[in-house]
């Protein structure tokens, strides 16, 4: 039954050289010829792909503006934001705007008064707490009163808008949904109204459900606690280190006056991108970029966050106590995504710890067993400033961490001292650029890269840059970068234990 | 106009509110241009004489094959006492390799060139599938068809898979989602249906590679297919290459029985499990659902869409925007073609708002058969179904699966514009009616999973009567067991342990033992890894022994003595008599041991009981119970299918100190005067190792004076 591999291993390469040369001539311009950008005179950057396929299309607002920016004592507040761009605008929400803007004044001069007198902590006057806090709640509901609740999600849902959402990183704020293509000017209208006119309603309530996500996400999960004690162990200087969602004290405070005055700050158009993929027609969607948008008036974006991370002067290392089961991961200390040596980090990072053949797969799950999953990624928590390339393992049930460990460092280790084979970094291309055309194959993935890269580069056309980057690569490039980098004392480590109960 | 002077841009920011009032937007009154026209893809549908379905669509606009292939297997067809058979099926069908090419030269090849062909089995059916740079179409298709016809199931990929199943059992409590969907599962649909059981320990170790084979042979099968193909091909080339591939697999002719009916009686019921480590609560509340073809299937779509589905919806508008109770929450009367769907009602709370959220849900719930939807709501619910129809029809992914899924079900093609059409009728009073039918309100499970001791009432104050707490401790795979006695198994297992008796030498070999004496080396497992200590044991059988273990200058004593007995107590390290259900223990350990165990069999006195085979130490083993006199397993031996050696044994031990399922593995096996024993074991407890043991010196028979056995000094 059995033949040996040598000779079937021939049949399936065999197979492969036939065709590897044409798809090295796949014709990039075919996609490029399809995106349009332009400029409005108040900065906001419109970029168009015309993809015919079905009548529909997906819209995205990228805002450069990510949890890195949160100000002291209010981390998670770009995270908040985004949910309270969801809250409607002057024209979106209300049974009655004027009235409901007095209300709303009210309620944040009592909010004030009320955060000012709990922050004191233990000389704080609890008579005077309970007064404001009454006095509070019935503001908030009297301002409750004039709301239309989700009228914003409401008209996409109706209008036959699908995936409705947001997401924030540590980099950016990204708000997108689908719609019939038919409809580019419900978006056009909508999408500028709320970041022209945005009315934060429903601020206290939606600072509750905040509070409940992090509990979900973060709390009561453990790979959450763990990634959160990473992130905050890695960096002491720099924001990466900061929960996104934030801390529990910081959203329990979280005020109105804070959200508006990150808003002013961080929306201008000028540090927007907004992206439109799908059947439209690029002048058309010009022609409502402007008749929209135009109507915010131009303010300079804001200056670049500064924070620098120091040199890490020796490894860092925490063991959690978790009841749940063990979870290891470990990271570097590796440059910003528009460094030169990132592609070659990048590759390295592919041949350690993507797909079944990768080095860390190969030792850990498929020959000793040690882990269920293993994997290694780059840009954590994110790619705009300089962050980790990271390795984790789920240890087999009956295997530990300190195990998975050792193997771990047994391959980092060895692409430190031996050149990766022709053949591997071959491979490594291959995937590189067979993924790079499968993520051609929705409106909503190309919108989310072109709008990235547009941030992160400046230009959308780095995006088709990226195969010529990791072509380049070679395996000098691999070895060096991991010398380079990959160094016990630039590395830092978070295990979680299982607790005894 | 205002309007005028934005265009040229001379505003000032301070007159931003006024210009913005000035040009409002006016969402109502927005003219559209008409949709374009929906492509519907041109399908090709092609049958091949051995009943494979093709569904061919033809795109150029990437350089990518994409295969979709539906297979009518399902875990629903696999036995009860071996869950997670399908779904190890279904991996090792790709993973374990196939007769041309091993599994990790598929992964290379693959990898190497950035394609995937990958396998699974699910609940209801089965999918292969392709995704591949299209110059590679050939590889891509032959890797599929080997995998498809011909898989090995490579044993050392099914002890990945397995060892991946365990893990995952292992790790099933450790998210409160996970044990919430679970559970309500079972809650529903009862912990041993097809639609809601689980993998333990012991199901996953009782398939083997038999099994594998057999499942595949069985169901597994052309005119079972169904192959969705859409990419940078062109069909008469496609459809040759797969003749080629596919053309000569003859039929199985196996009929494929259908998933099980679901048996379901409405009550009220509360379920609690405790959870301390989360700061929320998960709630569930619900019963049965309904099946895609019942008659008020669209009356119940836009009733889902009034409840419980987006922005709009009443449960989001109240637990979360009004009452900020929680991030996540919804509601669903969901529907499936084979069997009933569940009705469900779901939030995520901080624990001190369990209750709170839990009246607030019934109130929506409630006001479902109460208050017919406005007209605004029946907007919002039938305009973002109509709206959105058109998103069926987006990807060619979605398009090829669902008609596969409607072909195999017997839908007609435009069942989704039949229903939109009926969609487009629905009034409020049929969505009252709708609810009136099939929400029964004071008959439905609450289930909530969270730190109790936080909630701000007890569950069983909720209003779902007494609450009953669901334990959801993992059972080992030892107390899963259930032991069939018949003279079929009297019989096999006699004919094992006489077979296992002749490979360890013969039972006349272990009848000449009558005393025996081992030193050796105890390693201690630790959270700093293996710690040595010295052993010595003295064993005269049937019924004394004593056992030293010595380490960092104390020494632990051990003795036996014919139902009495001492031992060091490790507090106060003085000797101390030992207590009764220590010797109550030690009686079972005395029978347990490999060598009494063969003198028994040699004086007619043993019970042997085929206990059902699986795999042990990486080998195809029997399991053999050996029963007392009230019929209760005191021990399992597994034994090599292939040789007759007995691999280890696994017992439930009651001693006082270190009690819970003991697994022991014989790592070694030495000759001692012409009989093999153990001479290196390691020693599980509840599923992590606490110790291996290495055997130096082995005397038998040797002189052992009873001054050993008595009381110490």
């Amino acid at each position: 039954m059995r033949r040996t591999p040598v000779s079937a291993a021939l049949t399936l390469v065999a197979s492969l050289c036939v065709a590897a040369s044409s798809v090295a001539a796949f014709d990039m311009s075919k996609l490029t010829d399809q995106v349009y950008d332009t400029t409005l005179a108040n900065g906001l950057k419109v970029i168009v792909m015309e993809r015919r396929d079905a009548p529909v299309a997906t819209f995205v607002t990228w805002a450069n503006v990510g949890s890195v920016d949160d100000p002291k004592e209010y981390t998670g507040m770009a995270h908040m934001f985004e949910h309270m761009a969801f809250k409607g605008t002057e024209t979106i929400g209300s049974s009655d705007i004027e009235a409901e803007l007095k209300l709303i004044a009210y309620e944040d001069s009592i909010y004030m008064e009320l955060r000012q007198e709990r922050t004191k902590g233990r000389l704080a006057d609890s008579a005077r707490i309970a007064e404001l806090e009454a006095a509070f709640n019935e503001a908030r509901d009297a301002a409750y009163e004039l709301v239309v609740p989700n009228e914003f999600g409401n008209i996409v849902d109706r209008e036959g808008g699908v995936g409705l959402n947001a997401f924030t990183s540590a980099d950016a704020t990204a708000y997108f949904f689908s719609l019939p293509s038919n409809k580019a000017e419900l978006w056009m209208a909508m999408e500028s109204e709320r970041f022209l006119t945005p009315v934060l309603r429903e601020m206290y309530q939606e600072r509750d459900v905040v509070a409940e996500e992090r509990r979900m996400r973060t709390e009561s999960n453990p790979i959450g606690r763990v990634v959160e004690e990473f992130l905050a162990l890695a960096f002491k200087a720099h924001p990466y280190g900061i929960p996104i969602v934030g801390h529990m004290s910081d959203i329990m405070n979280y005020s109105r006056t804070g959200a508006m005055a990150f808003y002013e700050k961080y929306y201008a158009p000028s540090n927007l991108s907004v992206v439109a993929v799908g059947d439209v027609d690029h002048d058309d969607i010009f022609a409502l970029a402007s008749k929209y948008w135009d109507r915010i008036p131009y303010r300079p974006a804001p200056a670049r966050m500064s924070t620098v991370e120091p040199e890490q002067l020796g490894e860092r290392r925490m063991v959690i106590e978790d009841p749940s089961q063990p979870i290891y991961i470990a990271g570097w200390h590796v440059p910003e995504i528009t460094h030169p040596d990132r592609p070659a980090i990048d590759a390295m990072l592919d041949y350690l710890g993507s797909g079944r053949t990768s080095l860390l797969y190969k030792n850990l799950v498929k020959e000793k067993k040690l882990a269920v999953d293993v994997g290694a990624f780059g840009g954590f928590p994110g790619d705009k400033y300089p962050g980790l390339a990271a390795v984790y393992a789920i240890p087999s049930q009956g295997q530990t961490n300190s195990e998975c460990e050792e193997q771990i460092l047994v391959e980092v280790e060895r692409l430190r001292n031996e050149l990766v084979s022709a053949e591997a970094l071959e491979g490594i291309k291959a995937r590189a650029k067979a993924s790079f055309i499968n993520n051609f194959n929705s409106n909503q993935g190309i919108a989310l890269q072109l709008g990235g890269y547009q941030q992160l580069w400046g230009d959308w056309r780095e995006l088709f840059g990226e195969l010529d980057r990791i072509n380049a690569v070679t395996a000098e490039d691999i070895q060096r970068v991991t010398n380079k980098y990959f160094t016990e004392k630039n590395r830092v480590v978070v295990m979680s234990e299982t607790s005894q109960s | 106009m205002l309007r005028t002077i934005l265009r040229n841009g001379l505003l000032a920011s301070a007159a931003v509110v006024l210009a913005v009032s000035a040009y409002a937007i006016d969402i109502e009154n927005l003219e559209y241009p008409r949709l374009n026209d929906l492509k519907t893809p041109d399908i090709e549908e092609v049958t091949l004489d051995n009943g494979i379905r093709l569904y061919i669509i033809e795109d150029e606009s990437l350089p990518v094959l994409n295969v979709s292939v539906r297979i009518n297997a399902g875990s629903y067809l696999e036995p009860a006492d071996k869950v997670g058979l399908a779904s190890i099926t279904g991996q090792v069908m790709r993973t374990g390799g196939t007769e041309k090419w091993t599994g990790d030269e598929i992964d290379e090849a693959l990898e190497q060139i950035g394609g995937t062909v990958e396998t699974s089995i699910g609940q209801l059916s089965g999918n292969a599938f392709i995704n591949i740079l299209s110059d590679y179409t050939d590889l891509g298709l032959e890797v599929l068809a080997e995998v498809l016809r011909r898989p090995v199931f490579d044993e050392d990929k099914i002890d990945l898979a397995k060892v991946g199943a365990r893990s995952g059992i292992s790790r099933r409590n450790d998210n409160a989602t996970g044990i919430a969907s679970r559970e309500f599962s079972q809650v529903i649909y009862g912990d041993e249906s097809v639609y809601a059981r689980n993998a333990e320990y012991a199901t996953i170790d009782a398939i083997t590679r038999d099994d594998l084979i057999a499942f595949h042979q069985q169901w597994v099968q052309p005119e079972g297919l169904q192959m969705a193909i859409w990419g940078n091909v062109k069909k008469r080339d496609i459809v040759r290459k797969i003749e080629e591939y596919f053309g000569d697999w003859e039929r199985g002719g196996v009929t494929i029985p259908a998933p099980p009916e679901v048996n379901y009686e409405f009550e009220r019921k509360a379920w609690v499990v405790d959870k301390t480590d989360v700061t929320q609560a998960n709630i569930r509340i619900g019963h049965i659902g309904g099946l895609m073809t019942d008659e008020d299937y669209a009356d119940r779509i836009v009733m889902n869409n009034v409840l419980g589905g987006g922005f709009a919806s009443r449960m989001f508008n109240i637990i979360r925007s009004k009452e900020g109770l929680a991030y996540g929450t919804f509601a669903s009367y969901t529907a499936n073609l084979t069997h009933p769907g569940v009705f469900i009602a779901y939030t995520d709370t901080k624990s001190e708002s369990a209750g709170k959220a839990v009246d607030k849900m019934m109130e929506v719930i409630e006001t479902m058969k109460t208050e017919p939807p406005t007209d605004e709501e029946m907007q919002f619910a039938k305009d973002g179904y109509l709206n959105s129809f058109v998103f069926n029809f987006d990807s060619k992914s979605e398009i090829l699966n669902r008609m596969m899924s409607f072909d195999h079900h017997g839908l007609p093609r435009d069942f989704l514009q039949q229903t939109k059409q009926k969609v487009e009728q629905v009034t409020p009073e049929d969505v009252v009616a709708a609810a009136k039918r099939n929400l029964t309100t004071d008959k439905m499970h609450l289930l909530v999973v969270g730190k109790t001791a936080d909630f701000d009432m007890p569950v069983s104050e909720m209003g779902f009567g007494p609450a009953t707490e669901i334990d959801i401790t993992i059972p080992t795979a030892e107390e899963q067991r259930e032991l069939v006695i018949s003279p079929e198994n009297l019989q096999r297992g006699q004919e094992i342990i006489e077979r296992a008796a002749e490979t360890h030498g013969g039972t006349d070999g272990f009848v000449a033992i009558e005393s025996i004496s081992r030193t050796g080396t105890l390693a201690l497992q630790t959270p700093n890894g293996p710690f040595p200590v010295a052993l010595k044991s003295w064993q005269v059988f049937p019924n004394k022994s004593r056992s030293e273990i010595s380490a960092m200058g104390a020494t632990f004593v051990d003795i036996t003595n014919d139902g009495i007995g001492w031992k060091t107590d490790q507090a106060t390290m003085q000797v101390v008599a030992k207590s009764e259900d220590d010797l109550a223990n030690d009686r079972l350990s005395e029978r347990r041991n490999l060598i009494a165990i063969f003198k028994s069999l040699a004086a007619d006195e043993l019970t042997a009981v085929y206990d059902g085979s699986g795999t042990f130490s990486g080998a195809d083993v029997d399991f053999v119970a050996l029963v007392d006199e009230t019929e209760e397993a005191y021990v399992r031996l597994a034994v090599a299918q292939e040789t007759g050696q007995v691999m280890g044994k696994t017992f439930i031990s009651t001693d006082p100190s270190q009690g819970g399922a003991v697994r022991e593995e014989y790592l070694e096996i030495r000759d001692v005067n012409g009989v093999k024993i153990a001479s290196k074991t390691a020693r599980y407890l509840n599923g992590d190792m606490v110790a291996e043991i290495t055997l130096e010196e082995v005397t038998v028979n040797g002189p052992i004076g009873d001054e050993m056995f008595s009381q110490p000094q």
